[in-house]
């Protein structure tokens, strides 16, 4: 029986480390030869962290990886918690890479369900973003890690700035076990703004040519609000946020919850609700929050990430944004999804399809997207103990031992664009799963964790349903003229809307006429900038002058 | 708390119009219930609506009798076709008829427009005319006040329009030009205009720069107040010393702008250079119906004796007085100049220049002749391939020179100048506005390769999002949007179609022929007072501009309504 | 494009005339009249072809919720179920508006 090694990954990290020498100057890679010194440390088989955010990109770095040669560099299991930029699919058909553990692929989602039929690329798994970084500590155990990040020192001590989003954990996964991180950075400077990650977590820095690649997601231009989103934005606030009472939330992206955001200061103010809802958030610094921010509604905001544009007006801000000493937004993916999971009392976000027991999904006719943090946001943590008004507010029966619920809530046109129906029998989202052989059907948020489903017939209190059919009823009731929606008899609605089980616009006191454009705070991005005192800048593809 | 400000941006045509008049006071003239939807766009498959995206409504501002006429930039992009530039351009007849009475009526337009509807084309390009025509007339009673606040903005023939008010009120989100982006792309290429690029955009069109370069009037903030307070200050400043008159201010701007003396933004002078090396290579003239040749041609013939030189001071614009039976007139003509400063101008396009010059020839005839009796005749030969489609043309506003030329034109019909408009080759879009469609009296050659439209077919399909076929398909039905000039002469504004043996050579008795038909045309605008007014009351006319005549007609009623 | 008409029991009556909405992206006008012949009456122009089943049944329903006898002239240019509905209740609204 041959001797038991107990430090092979140390040994391995010593011997990559020799392989780098004469390629950097202490722990500063030479720019032209990044894609030299990848392929002197990359081993077969070689688990690597590509930093693919939602937001920001190491993008020199997947350029330098993709640029590698296949014959030395290949059969990697790639973790990008964000597929974003076409390298990161072309390593796979490189044949570099075999392996693909994701949270979401926006932009890519097309091709990489391709490659997945094609048998291009295999799937570990699609995880929640909470779920990836938790794993990377558990059974993903990087060997290679490359990040971005704003500036540098010679030390290697980094600075993320606003947009600090996943980076720490995804660094120190891979720094103390014994992995290279590898940091891309737009400046090395003798000393950092401030320090995000300290230098000993960090093997090695390398100039980029050209900044990270970054790009103003969460940004909703409010001039393509439309009436029946602000009418539906009226609903959640009067028949959910105001009922019970919600302090603490998150909202996903879209021009749904952009439509509530800008409510708030009108709508909002007119019943009387500031200091009643909505003060704490679990969300991305973005600027259809400014109206709200201004108007006094808002206490704290926890960002998962920066958002361009908003940098002087967060600094402006400090009291509600977590600011560091240099003054600008410390945002931190991982710490802000599992506030997301055990801190708020709503999540609400919207959705493509939704099927006829309330689950909903994203992927939909060979787009294999992923869901980023919604599953993790849009669900009810049992391990959840602190108790609040909104929670407790889902409480059913008279159990002693019964627990509140975290609200979650969906919000969604009857139809999509055209005449393509929401509501649906069964979720595109099986067969694509079948088809990619993954082990679980792709599904965003599980029907048993919705509470709520919002359309612009009216709000289906899915909480209050006892069993599966009771739910299928109450969702029948507010999907309109789809199928689905078809199959309800206007007497079996009215018995719901009596039960309080459904309500419409009128049983909430809303008369759908009210839902004009001139109701919201802003109704274009210049209106915004203007609700910052100008502090707001916005990127050049949301300005129209 | 913040308290921001109102938009007016983000109100439609009609909210607009409503919240510009005295409160209360608004009343809109046909309306949607008058039910007048365009045909032309049922025939192709597209859904019209009852308005058209003209609004018109009578009411008051700060207790003046005012019009607010108003396009709707989300139906059809603001686009004026037969029924929307006829409601357009009845209002303004009948603010004419008002202060001709001595009933002061002020006009307040509010612009969101990307010019001619491509689905009507030449129904636009006549209704832009005619629009064009009243405004200078209007103009001599009360200042026309214009508003660009944003979102389409004013583009196309609309853009000269828009030049001919007394003031052009502008937000920072409004966009005044000739040629979009996207068109110039199109037509010359994606290193003249990225039209992705839209911090460049703009830079070069919006609000900031059109103010800031004198080529609009007032910069205003996006709030009803200050929209309001803004057209308040123009109504009360009364009529200015209008832009589209200042040609020798403006002559001496444009030759500063030429390519080399220029302060360019882009590559402008290298892409110049690229198109002058081109045009070594082509001999003008050496493609099939080359632009500006057969004009070029046809003015030889025509001013063979003619009394004076050549007047026009650059090449590209030839102008010689002629004697036709004991008559004296003014030949113009644009041509091609392979010498031209201004490259895109180099096939004989209307451009910066070309607007100013013929501008100065046409108002120098009036001055002469302003204390004589006999007004000279203005024969307008054409041959205009296009506008001149370039990053510097839109940069300096060749919207305002092509307005500069309509404008003389119809200053001078309006003084007692007949203007007689020969067509003998292409006549396109913004350059046939600038120089031809003003005319009292038009001939046209017979002749199938002539082309007479609003915009090429590639840039027409791009835009409208059709394949070049179906646009052939919709043209069969609708004459309008046909580029032939069989069908242009359909809609009524040709008086006469001439065929001879070789358009490209004419015989002196082809040239004999023209003559007469020229000094009858002459005869025939006198007779009906060198007005536009002809274009609906030729034989054709009834049947192809029908609505044309419906629409002033109910109009008339309904602003005598109570 | 496609011309639509549609006949609905009606029984009250609507004081006068009303339009809303712009024929745009996603949008549509409603133009909403008293009708002569006592019913309900529906003339849609609608840009997406082959929905003839769902107007049917947007616009049914929203004469059972509001039996009044008007001419509705409708031009659509691809607007969901749900901005019908909105655009119907925002014409009736002003069609039983008291001056």
């Amino acid at each position: 029986m041959s001797e038991q090694q107990w430090s092979v990954r140390r040994d391995t990290k010593k011997k990559r480390l020799e392989q780098a020498d004469g390629l950097c100057r202490g722990k500063q890679i030479d720019t032209e030869k990044m894609t030299e010194f990848l392929e002197n440390i990359l081993f077969p088989g070689d688990t690597v962290i590509l930093e693919g955010d939602n937001q920001k990109q190491a993008s020199f770095l997947s350029e330098a990886l993709e640029n590698c040669d296949p014959e030395r560099v290949h059969d990697l299991h790639m973790v990008i918690p964000s597929v974003s930029r076409p390298e990161h699919l072309n390593l796979f058909e490189k044949g570099m890479a075999s392996l693909l553990d994701f949270s979401y692929a926006g932009s890519q989602s097309m091709r990489i369900a391709q490659m997945i039929e094609d048998e291009t690329l295999r799937v570990g798994a699609i995880h929640t973003y909470v779920e990836l970084y938790a794993r990377l500590f558990i059974d993903l155990i990087p060997d290679i890690c490359l990040v971005a990040a704003d500036e540098a020192d010679p030390e290697g001590n980094l600075y993320t700035g606003p947009n600090t989003e996943e980076t720490p954990t995804l660094v120190e996964a891979t720094a103390f076990k014994n992995g290279i991180v590898i940091a891309q950075v737009n400046r090395i400077r003798d000393r950092v703004s401030r320090v995000d990650i300290p230098g000993d977590w960090v093997d090695f820095i390398v100039e980029s040519p050209e900044p990270y690649e970054i790009k103003p997601l969460f940004t909703r231009d409010p001039r393509n609000i439309t009436e029946l989103q602000i009418l539906m934005a009226m609903m959640c606030i009067k028949g959910i946020y105001a009922r019970h009472g919600v302090q603490s939330l998150n909202h996903g992206i879209g021009f749904n919850t952009a439509a509530i955001e800008l409510l708030l200061p009108t709508y909002g103010e007119q019943l009387g609700l500031k200091g009643k809802i909505c003060s704490h958030w679990a969300l991305n610094p973005h600027p259809t929050l400014i109206p709200a921010i201004e108007s006094g509604w808002v206490k704290s905001v926890s960002a998962f990430g920066g958002e361009l544009g908003m940098d002087q007006y967060i600094r402006a801000r400090s009291d509600i944004f977590a600011t560091g000493c240099d003054g600008s937004l410390r945002s931190n993916r991982t710490l802000t999804q599992l506030a997301g999971l055990y801190a708020i009392d709503l999540f609400i976000g919207s959705t493509l399809q939704i099927d006829e027991y309330g689950n909903s999904s994203t992927v939909t006719s060979g787009r294999l997207s992923g869901f980023g943090g919604a599953p993790n946001m849009g669900n009810n943590p049992g391990g959840r103990r602190h108790s609040t008004k909104a929670w407790q507010d889902m409480r059913q029966g008279d159990d002693e031992l019964g627990m509140g619920r975290k609200l979650v809530v969906q919000v969604v046109e009857t139809y999509g664009s055209g005449v393509t129906p929401v509501f649906v029998e069964k979720l595109d989202a099986v067969e694509i799963g079948k088809k990619a052989h993954l082990p679980n059907a792709p599904v965003m948020i599980y029907g048993d964790d919705v509470t709520h489903v919002v359309t612009e017939q009216g709000i289906a209190y899915l909480y209050l349903t006892q069993d599966r059919e009771k739910r299928r009823k109450a969702l029948q009731a507010i999907a309109g003229v789809t199928p689905f929606g078809r199959g309800i008899s206007n007497e079996e609605t009215e018995a719901l809307r009596r039960e309080g089980i459904v309500a419409f616009p009128r049983d909430l006191g809303i008369r759908v006429t009210d839902a004009k454009r001139s109701l919201l705070a802003a109704q274009n991005m210049e209106q915004l900038v203007e609700w910052s005192g100008g502090l707001y800048r916005p990127p050049v593809q949301f300005k129209s002058w | 708390m913040v308290r921001i400000h109102a938009s007016f941006t983000e109100l439609s045509a009609r909210e607009r119009a409503e919240n510009l008049l005295d409160t209360g006071s608004a009343r809109e003239l046909l309306g949607p219930f008058s039910h007048l939807k365009s045909p032309h766009l049922l025939k192709q498959g597209i859904v019209p609506q009852n308005d058209d995206g003209m609004i018109v409504m009578k009411g008051r501002f700060e207790g003046r009798d005012t019009v607010v006429i108003a396009m709707e930039g989300k139906f059809q992009g603001g686009g004026i076709g037969e029924i929307s530039g006829a409601k357009f351009a009845a209002a303004l007849q009948e603010v004419l008829n008002d202060n001709q009475a001595g009933h002061p009526v002020f006009p307040v337009i509010i612009m969101d427009t990307g010019g001619v509807r491509l689905q009507e084309a030449n129904y636009g390009l006549l209704a832009i005319a005619e629009i064009q025509d009243l405004l200078v007339s209007i103009r001599e009673y009360v200042p026309v006040i214009g508003l660009i606040p944003g979102k389409v903005g004013c583009f196309g023939g609309m853009s000269m329009t828009c030049s001919l008010f007394s003031y052009i009120i502008m937000t920072k989100e409004g966009r005044l030009t000739l040629n979009g982006p996207e068109v110039i792309e199109q037509e010359a290429g994606i290193e003249e205009w990225d039209s992705s690029d839209k911090a460049f955009t703009y830079r070069t069109i919006g609000g900031e720069h059109r103010v800031a370069q004198g080529l609009a009037d007032v910069l205003t903030e996006d709030s009803r107040e200050a929209v309001h307070q803004a057209v308040k200050n123009c109504m009360e400043k009364g009529i200015p010393v209008h832009r589209s008159t200042m040609v020798e201010e403006y002559r001496a701007k444009i030759d500063k702008a030429a390519p080399g003396n220029a302060v360019s933004k882009k590559a402008v002078p290298a892409n110049a250079a690229s198109e002058n090396t081109r045009s070594e290579n082509v001999a003008p003239g050496s493609e099939k119906n080359s632009a500006g040749l057969r004009g070029r041609v046809w003015f030889e013939a025509l001013t063979e004796d003619a009394i004076t030189g050549n007047l026009g001071s650059i090449g590209s614009v030839l102008c010689r007085d002629i004697i036709l039976g004991n008559r004296t007139c003014r030949v113009l003509a644009v041509t091609a100049d392979p010498h031209t400063i201004f490259p895109r101008t180099r096939k004989g396009e209307v451009g910066l220049q070309q607007g100013w010059e013929l501008a100065r020839l046409i108002r120098q005839a009036v001055e002469e002749d302003n204390d004589s009796p006999e007004k000279r005749a203005l024969i307008a030969v054409v041959d205009v391939p296009s506008q001149a489609y370039g990053y510097l043309e839109e940069y300096h506003g060749i919207f305002l020179s092509c307005a500069a030329s309509v404008n003389a034109y119809a200053m001078a019909r309006h003084a007692g100048h007949p203007v007689i408009t020969v067509i003998v080759g292409n006549a396109i879009s913004g350059a046939f506005l600038a120089h031809g469609l003003q005319g009292s009296h038009m001939i046209a050659l017979d002749d199938e390769t002539i082309t007479v439209h609003a915009m090429s077919k590639k840039s027409a399909a791009r835009i409208t999002k059709r394949s070049i076929e179906d646009m052939d398909k919709a043209a069969d039905s609708v004459a309008a949007i046909a580029y032939d000039i069989h069908s242009f002469n359909c809609l009524g504004a040709v008086n006469t179609l001439l065929k001879f043996p070789d358009h490209d050579h004419p015989s002196e008795d082809d040239v004999r022929v023209m003559k007469e038909k020229i000094a009858e045309g002459i005869r025939e605008s006198e007779a009906n007072g060198n007005t536009l007014d002809y274009r609906l009351k030729t034989p054709n006319a009834p049947k192809y501009r029908a609505l044309s005549i419906q629409v002033r007609r109910q109009m008339a009623e309904a602003w005598r309504e109570k | 494009m496609e011309c639509l008409t549609f006949t609905y029991p009606a029984e009250k009556e609507v004081s006068k005339s009303s339009h809303v909405g712009v024929v745009g992206s996603g949008n549509l006008e409603v133009l909403m009249e008293p009708s002569v012949s006592g019913q309900a009456e529906a003339e849609v122009t609608t840009s997406l072809d082959g929905n003839r089943e769902i107007w049917n049944c947007v616009l049914e329903r929203f004469f059972q919720e509001n039996p009044v006898a008007v001419h509705l002239e409708i031009n659509d240019f691809g607007a969901t179920p749900g901005v019908v509905r909105l655009r119907l209740l925002q014409a009736l609204e002003l069609a039983e508006e008291v001056e």
